[in-house]
């Protein structure tokens, strides 16, 4: 694909030269459509829930939890409320805790708490039981929340895991493990890191990523995304 | 799961199911395809729809229903009793998934790895079958690929 | 699939949400912020939410959080008797004796229902 042809210009609608997509169906992808048609057939469940748990799922960025966080920044009075009542607080960046999929879900626990970082105390969040995360506010776990790597080894070698993150800590900040194991669902406060001064509520928010609010990175201007996965490369690639 | 469902989970024998053993070697996987077409997206675009049908098929997070759920994977009752409510508990998955990643499917990588478990459980359990997810497979090809 | 019922959130927490829909029905916190507690090694019989890592350790009450039946009887639906729920800070050295020294102000907080805790 080539980004200089005939298209790249505007068409009145400030419209970008559409990015490359990927211009073949694998089997993958075929697989996953014939999974789901099967099952909807079936009455496994209906297209329309799954249309919503998938509307859900890429709710991502940026995430509502990184607006409050980007709001507390600005406003210190809705930052106490963050602190103090922070369902309440929700509120704010169009959350609704009582009703956040518009289905409901019988897990969707309204107790969130916000941690909030100081020069010398950084949080991080896990759930060594199984996975709990505040999804309203955050959406769906990544992949490696629910790991037994992450689940296991966060409780006990924090640093280390962090580091593995590229976040390494000063042994003057205390580091503080929130085990989320009961109704309680937490979210990191990280500070309002320096060159962000006189920045919009919209420029902050876009630096807080999931991965700051779940405590293994630290927000930075330019910052804009997660950082990638420690992905594994298979042994011996399956494909050609 | 306790080391005892452990020690039991081990002994799970996976049997591979040929369809899944085709696309696992044929099956062109996203990096690849991205690396190809120039694409800077992580994840295939099929991702939070798998994401969203893993959800729909099972619980979510830590209800309690979960909780009855770990003691079936614990030993201390029967699969018969974590209920019917729905058609693949998110636990009994995810344990399905680990066992599969680690045995059949450890050269493939997520969430590639991820679709292929999910489809193994659902076939495991007879709710899709084999010989209709390969006519839909070629029914979608050629839906997609219609001029 | 008699003991538990997959709908009583809905039909409980609507329009409160949980875990409020549970406030005032547990009686008065035995706990309160600052106190030492020791995590009991009760028997796990059924189902528990209590990390065994915990198990024994003294720590300081951090938050007094909410209201709740117990998980170990919530997962069976019994809804009728509620507990105070703390958030209890330990320091990293006492859950894990190989705990690096030099980092001795780490800590680790996780969540206990009332029966878990007794008094240092």
């Amino acid at each position: 694909m080539s980004n200089d042809h005939d298209h790249d210009h505007d068409h009145g609608h400030g419209h970008k030269p559409p990015a490359p997509m990927v211009e073949e169906i694998s089997d993958f992808e075929a697989l996953e459509i014939a999974v789901r048609e099967l099952a909807i057939e079936k009455g496994l469940f209906s297209a329309e829930d799954h249309r919503r748990f998938t509307e859900f799922a890429e709710h991502i960025g940026p995430t509502p939890a990184a607006r409050m966080v980007a709001k507390a920044w600005l406003d210190p009075e809705y930052k106490k409320q963050c602190l103090t009542d922070a369902i309440k607080a929700s509120f704010a960046v169009g959350v609704d805790w009582l009703n956040p999929t518009g289905f409901g879900t019988p897990s969707d626990y309204t107790d969130l708490r916000v941690l909030e970082d100081t020069p010398t105390m950084h949080h991080v969040v896990v759930c060594t039981l199984c996975s709990c995360y505040p999804r309203p506010i955050l959406g769906f776990q990544p992949e490696w929340y629910r790991t037994p790597n992450y689940r296991r080894r966060l409780v006990r070698w924090p640093r280390q895991v962090l580091a593995e993150f590229g976040l390494t800590l000063p042994a003057e900040v205390e580091v503080r493990v929130e085990d989320s194991n009961q109704k309680c669902r937490f979210i990191v406060m990280p500070m309002r890191p320096a060159g962000t001064e006189g920045w919009t509520e919209d420029q902050l928010t876009e630096i807080v990523t999931r991965d700051c609010l779940i405590g293994v990175a630290l927000p930075k201007p330019g910052m804009t995304t997660n950082i990638p996965l420690p992905v594994h490369k298979p042994a011996k690639p399956a494909h050609h | 799961m306790t080391e005892a469902a452990k020690a039991g989970a081990a002994k799970t024998e996976w049997a591979p199911v040929p369809l899944l053993e085709d696309i696992k070697e044929h099956g062109r996987v996203w990096e690849d395809l991205a690396n190809q077409y120039g694409v800077t997206n992580p994840d295939p675009p099929w991702k939070t729809s798998l994401d969203g049908m893993c959800e729909a098929l099972g619980t979510t997070s830590c209800s309690p229903a979960m909780a009855v759920e770990k003691r079936w994977l614990d030993g201390s009752i029967d699969r018969k009793d974590v209920g019917g409510a729905v058609p693949l508990p998110l636990l009994e998955r995810r344990w399905e998934e680990d066992e599969l990643s680690e045995t059949l499917y450890q050269d493939v990588p997520f969430p590639e790895r991820q679709l292929l478990a999910l489809t193994h459980s659902l076939i495991k359990r007879g709710l899709v079958s084999e010989e209709d997810l390969a006519k839909r497979m070629k029914l979608i090809h050629e839906r997609l690929t219609a001029e | 699939m008699s003991q538990h019922d997959r709908t009583h959130h809905a039909t409980i927490a609507t329009g409160k949400g949980d875990p409020q829909c549970f406030k005032g029905t547990a009686g008065p916190a035995k706990f309160k912020v600052g106190d030492r507690v020791r995590i009991k090694n009760l028997p796990d019989i059924f189902y528990t939410r209590c990390q065994v890592y915990t198990r024994g350790a003294v720590g300081v009450v951090a938050v007094v959080t909410h209201e709740s039946p117990a998980p170990e009887d919530e997962a069976w639906g019994h809804v009728d008797q509620s507990e105070w729920f703390y958030i209890v800070r330990f320091k990293q050295k006492d859950l894990w004796p190989e705990y690096p020294t030099n980092f001795p102000n780490d800590t680790l907080q996780t969540e206990f229902s009332e029966r878990w805790l007794e008094s240092v």
